[in-house]
């Protein structure tokens, strides 16, 4: 796949972002750079307050840089829109609306959409992540796993050709986060859109991710880019390759020593 | 916490008995201070309380006591709600409203209604009038501080998900903030109506023509301790039935929070 010219996505030119506290300034970003083509599956890894969220925020619109720009699809990023969905670590369902009027929330808003149109949306990606049975539950009835299913629907439901997702399996067990993983790669290669994954997980990122963004923190900025040269489909048998053990080691010793300059 | 098992003697026991044993209990415990030589002056038995019923009635007052209380209490708690929630909804959203009203309602919140009753009847005139305005102060204040913190502790995930499927302020506002502070609404409702209840008494201290706080006022300068205490146990009630009805609603509009169950 690399090498091959394809349409950029998202342009990120010099984005820089600075929070200003009680204790001084504090750089978040520091001129991050970064082309992401269209259907790319980008994961983002790095230590703790590298600032992959501000990044992800930033590209969201739900936060402005501080200097620098995101273009996408070659318009400038203003504030938050459709064309881009986010999925959140924290599901962000709204418990008061049933599992099928949190999907058809960002519907209801879109004004082409029909209420029959609209139904049919909904119920097409709730039947996506298997939750059909749970149409008109509330959240609180519902496990992380599944409430983070919800989330994706809705993000999905809205069809944004740009998905942000914030370590959406962050929350969950080791098995429903293996199996949100697997549902995700095959929803991903049947309907593909641009995806940008932040994770802490190194394996979920490379088991996921068409190119990996290793960010280094204080100042946060992109440390390194790398292509995964493993092929799609993948599965979770992915991870016994020697090729995956290899990206792995490779990944986790720069983390590793981007976490320990952190503590210094 | 203790774990709550599911067969046990206590959840067994069905919610009405309970009730009906607290209720017992509190007569007894009530025969026991109207016998007792020290608290008998102002517990008088049961049996000679519930006569002044038909004492208050044949006076003419009990219903008239109760229906003007009754109104007072109303308007003010409907006034001091209809103003609280938008008040709070604009400190919460405006910060300048915010500095300005905070320091004033922390200023007024603690000085007890009783202090300023003459004050308001000097300018508002006897009647119901200054009732209203006191009683409305009181729930306003404790309806505002309760939304205001409803509406600042809103998820702020919550406003940043309606926000990347396209919600605009009125949606956000409409959608997300007024049904994720619902709780919080029916919760300054709760203390609202407690709040209005507790001022009656002070609103009626000067100048009311009627009123269960009137009427406590006035008897106690006789020493005529039955239907005082009568009275006092009608207030109460009046609280009761109103916090049944706010839960039946309750139940209704806020079933989707989770609740931990004690």
């Amino acid at each position: 796949m690399a090498g091959e010219a394809r349409d950029i996505k998202v342009q990120i030119k010099g984005v820089e972002k600075i929070y200003e506290g009680r204790n001084g300034k504090t750089v978040a970003l520091n001129g991050v750079d970064l082309d992401i083509c269209e259907n790319e599956f980008i994961c983002v890894v790095g230590p703790s307050g590298c600032g992959k969220s501000t990044l992800l925020n930033i590209i969201a619109g739900l936060l402005e840089p501080s200097s620098g720009k995101v273009l996408v699809d070659g318009v400038e990023v203003k504030g938050t829109g459709v064309d881009r969905g986010v999925v959140f670590q924290q599901y962000a369902l709204f418990p008061w609306l049933t599992v099928k009027k949190n999907v058809e929330f960002g519907l209801k808003l879109k004004k082409d959409v029909t209420p029959q149109q609209r139904e049919e949306t909904a119920m097409k990606y709730i039947k996506m992540v298997g939750l059909e049975k749970f149409v008109d539950s509330y959240p609180k009835e519902l496990s992380g796993g599944m409430k983070q299913r919800v989330a994706i629907a809705r993000a999905y439901a809205v069809n944004p050709s740009l998905l942000l997702m914030d370590e959406p399996f962050g929350a969950l067990d080791a098995q429903t986060r293996t199996q949100l993983q697997t549902e995700l790669l095959r929803t991903w290669e049947e309907e593909k859109k641009t995806c940008f994954f932040i994770t802490h997980d190194v394996e979920e990122a490379i088991l996921l991710a068409s190119k990996v963004i290793i960010m280094s923190a204080r100042p946060g900025r992109i440390r390194e880019v790398l292509d995964i040269d493993i092929p799609y489909p993948r599965t979770q048998e992915t991870k016994i390759l020697p090729r995956f053990t290899e990206l792995k080691n490779y990944i986790w010793n720069i983390v590793y020593r981007e976490y320990l300059e952190v503590q210094q | 916490m203790t774990k709550k098992k599911d067969n046990d003697i206590i959840s067994r026991i069905p919610k009405w008995a309970w009730l009906l044993l607290s209720l017992l209990a509190a007569m007894l415990l009530w025969v026991v201070l109207s016998q007792n030589p020290v608290t008998a002056r102002s517990f008088s038995p049961p049996w000679v309380t519930f006569a002044a019923i038909q004492t208050m009635i044949s006076r003419g007052v009990l219903f008239q006591d109760i229906a003007s209380s009754l109104i007072s209490a109303g308007i003010g708690f409907a006034l001091g709600f209809f103003i609280g929630v938008p008040v709070a909804f604009l400190m919460a959203w405006y910060r300048p409203v915010r500095y300005i009203l905070e320091p004033w309602i922390q200023f007024i919140r603690n000085i007890p209604p009783l202090a300023y009753v003459p004050l308001v009847v000097i300018s508002a005139g006897i009647g119901r009038r200054p009732q209203i305005i006191v009683i409305c102060l009181a729930t306003f204040l404790t309806i505002c501080v309760t939304v205001f913190q409803g509406v600042i502790n809103v998820d702020e995930t919550l406003i940043k998900a309606a926000r990347v499927l396209g919600a605009n302020d009125t949606v956000l506002f409409v959608k997300v903030i007024f049904p994720a502070t619902t709780p919080f609404i029916i919760t300054a409702i709760r203390l609202g109506i407690s709040a209005a209840l507790t001022t009656l008494i002070a609103a009626e201290s000067t100048g009311a023509i009627a009123g269960l706080g009137m009427r406590i006022k006035t008897l106690s300068t006789t020493f005529d301790t039955p239907p005082m205490l009568l009275y006092i146990i009608i207030v109460g009630v009046i609280g009761m039935i109103a916090e049944k009805v706010l839960k039946f609603f309750e139940r209704r509009l806020t079933s989707w929070q989770e609740k931990r169950e004690i």
